[in-house]
């Protein structure tokens, strides 16, 4: 298990990440600047914390402030690939792939280097330098690389970042596929919640420094447990609203544009809340069908404006409140994929119904 | 074909510049006449002379040629294993006092090296700061051979410094750091990643150093003197033949050798640079 539970100071910033992960990946979530290259730098030993411990998944204790322990990056056993690759210019693929092994007797080596260049499909690049290499291929190496030694960990800061979309998408595949098939523990650090959604088994939501939620991939995107963590992933509908009753698991929450149970175990029981639910996750159906069965909350909107974003159209549709007193109407945003989009002909008509299904309601504390 | 394929005389760009040839040629062409003229005209007498195969197997030529060679090359290599640390230590490490240490760095640049003669003479002369404690130990540097290297080292050892601390520099630590990662010690991350990646610079600042070296006259002539054989060099052998009054010839031909060296290290440098670039 590696656990990290660490303080740093770095002028105002202040760095104070804690979780926990097993044989899996963890997506390092979060803003540009919200520590968390930095963590990936303090479990390798290029930074020291001010304060706590790091237990590195073989049970080893690469830090603890308490008793003076500081393992040096070269005893860390950690492997580590950083956003700019830093493949040693000098030296061909197959010596930077093997720089980590070099003290292995040659045999074992030269097998090891080979059963890399196969697993990440280097055959006969193994004699380029970086340089006569594609971003592609040199993530492939800079990846070899930081396996060759066989560490228990995996440390991976945004590599995907230079190369374009289709090669990002593969990547992100083989990563995982690797990583699965050799059963580590890694890091991976991301600002596109795309590429978090697409590879974390679990996801970390950073933000200034800290860690503001963390658990398996679904959970956290289905149930942010702050208003901040539901922002920066992207929820979108983030709704005031108040818990009327609660009995049994079951919240009714109650908004000036519609009443809802929320079926949610962890959520508050009382007070004034958020209801949160995502733009893909928001049915729209026609207005002159007849409502579906009483579990999904039905809302009648007009749609004010629209977004095409490539395969998906952003919709902005506008809710009434129930009753005018209660104050402004609210926009939905919902996203929708281009084939339902034209099946349905949206484009032809301003009036759509949206149903929110109960199973994708979060809440979260308002303050 | 793209734009960029076009010939250059249709871009409104070079068009401008070739106007401005009639402007700044003449300046510029007599001032690289100024530079190659006597340059030229040296290795003219030379050749006219007849005697420059006589001239440079000279004694007096072979001596100094002998002297020069010897101690321009342990000044380097002295200058490489002091300043390597030095320089990484600049490039790498903050520390108390590093910006006096950045200013002695740079004092020997630009000072006369009459001075740093004279700087030598009253620290390690007979009757010096140090040199009284080693006269009375029994060693002598002043006026010897070791003179002649310290003087050198005193004025060439920054260009070396300077040219390696800004190699380190340019290195992005990450590579270091992900050589740790990847199990180096620090003395295997240096001479493995840190060295190579430093190489042209180290080399560009060697051949600086080493020329500068070869070149110096003021420094060696007031702390190490102009004894022939022991201290005089090929720059102090110019001096002593044109003293003695003999043939011009003498100092031609030593000059020439250092024409031809000095040329011969910065084509060399040019060399390393590209060789440099072409590694990126």
């Amino acid at each position: 298990m590696l656990r990290i539970d660490i303080d740093k100071r770095v002028g105002d910033f202040h760095l104070r990440p804690k979780f926990e992960a097993g044989n899996e990946l963890v997506v390092l979530f979060g803003p540009s600047g919200c520590g968390k290259s930095m963590t990936l730098q303090a479990v390798a030993g290029l930074l020291r914390p001010d304060a706590g411990r790091i237990e590195l998944p073989g049970g080893a204790v690469a830090f603890d402030a308490a008793t003076r322990t500081d393992l040096p990056p070269q005893r860390r056993s950690v492997g580590y690939v950083v956003q700019e690759l830093a493949l040693f210019p000098h030296m061909t693929a197959r010596q930077n792939i093997e720089f980590g092994i070099a003290g292995w007797p040659a045999t074992r080596r030269r097998a090891r280097a080979a059963h890399l260049v196969a697993l990440l499909g280097l055959d006969g690049l193994e004699d380029r330098r970086p340089r006569q290499m594609s971003g592609g291929q040199q993530q492939r190496v800079a990846l070899a690389r930081a396996l060759a030694a066989e560490p228990s960990l995996l440390l991976l800061d945004e590599p995907f970042s230079a190369l374009e979309a289709p090669l990002r998408a593969m990547l992100r595949r083989e990563v995982a596929a690797v990583r699965r098939r050799l059963d580590l523990t890694a890091l991976f650090v991301t600002h596109d919640l795309g590429e978090a959604y697409a590879l974390g088994d679990r996801i970390a939501v950073y933000d200034a420094g800290e860690v503001l939620q963390h658990g398996p991939r679904d959970d956290v995107l289905r149930r942010p447990r702050s208003r901040r963590v539901a922002e920066l992933l992207e929820v979108r509908n983030i709704i005031p609203g108040a818990i009327d009753a609660y009995a049994e698991g079951v919240a009714v929450v109650r908004t000036p544009w519609f009443t809802a149970r929320v079926r949610d175990p962890e959520a508050p029981v009382r007070g004034d809340v958020y209801v949160c639910i995502r733009p893909e996750h928001i049915i729209v159906e026609r207005t002159d069908r007849s409502r579906r069965d009483g579990g999904n909350v039905v809302i009648d909107t007009e749609i004010v404006e629209e977004v095409p974003m490539g395969n998906t159209h952003r919709l902005y549709m506008r809710a009434q409140p129930a009753d005018a007193d209660l104050g402004e109407p609210y926009i939905f945003e919902v996203d929708m994929p281009a084939h339902p989009y034209e099946v349905l002909g949206i484009a032809s008509r301003r009036d759509w119904r949206i149903g929110l299904t109960a199973e994708h309601l979060s809440l979260v504390p308002r303050a | 074909m793209t734009v960029t394929a076009a010939p250059p005389a249709d871009r409104p760009g070079v068009a401008r510049r070739a106007r401005l040839d009639w402007l700044f040629g003449p300046p510029a062409l007599l001032f690289v006449a100024f530079l190659g003229v006597p340059l030229a005209a040296l290795v003219w007498r030379a050749g006219n002379s007849g005697e420059l195969g006589n001239n440079i197997t000279s004694s007096l030529v072979l001596d100094s040629l002998r002297l020069s060679a010897i101690t321009s090359t342990v000044t380097l290599l002295v200058a490489v294993m002091v300043g390597t640390p030095l320089a990484y230590l600049l490039a790498r490490r903050d520390f108390p006092g590093k910006m006096i240490v950045d200013l002695l760095l740079d004092l020997p640049i630009v000072l006369p090296p009459t001075v740093a003669g004279v700087a030598l003479l009253v620290a390690l002369g007979r009757r010096g700061v140090i040199g009284q404690h080693l006269d009375a130990a029994g060693y002598d540097i002043a006026f010897t051979t070791a003179a002649v290297v310290l003087a050198q080292l005193f004025v060439s050892a920054p260009f070396y410094i300077r040219t390696a601390k800004a190699g380190f520099e340019s290195i992005e630590p990450v590579y270091e750091g992900v050589a740790s990662t990847l199990g180096a010690s620090p003395l295997r991350t240096f001479v493995r990643v840190t060295l190579p990646l430093a190489w042209p610079s180290l080399v560009a600042g060697a051949i600086l150093c080493w020329a500068r070296a070869l070149s110096e006259l003021g420094a060696t002539l007031i702390f190490a003197g102009n004894l022939r054989g022991d201290t005089q060099t090929m720059p102090l052998a110019i001096i002593s033949a044109f003293e003695s009054g003999a043939s011009i010839d003498v100092p031609i031909a030593i000059s020439v050798i250092l024409v031809a060296a000095a040329a011969a290290l910065l084509l060399l440098l040019r060399l390393v640079a590209r060789g440099a670039a072409m590694r990126v």
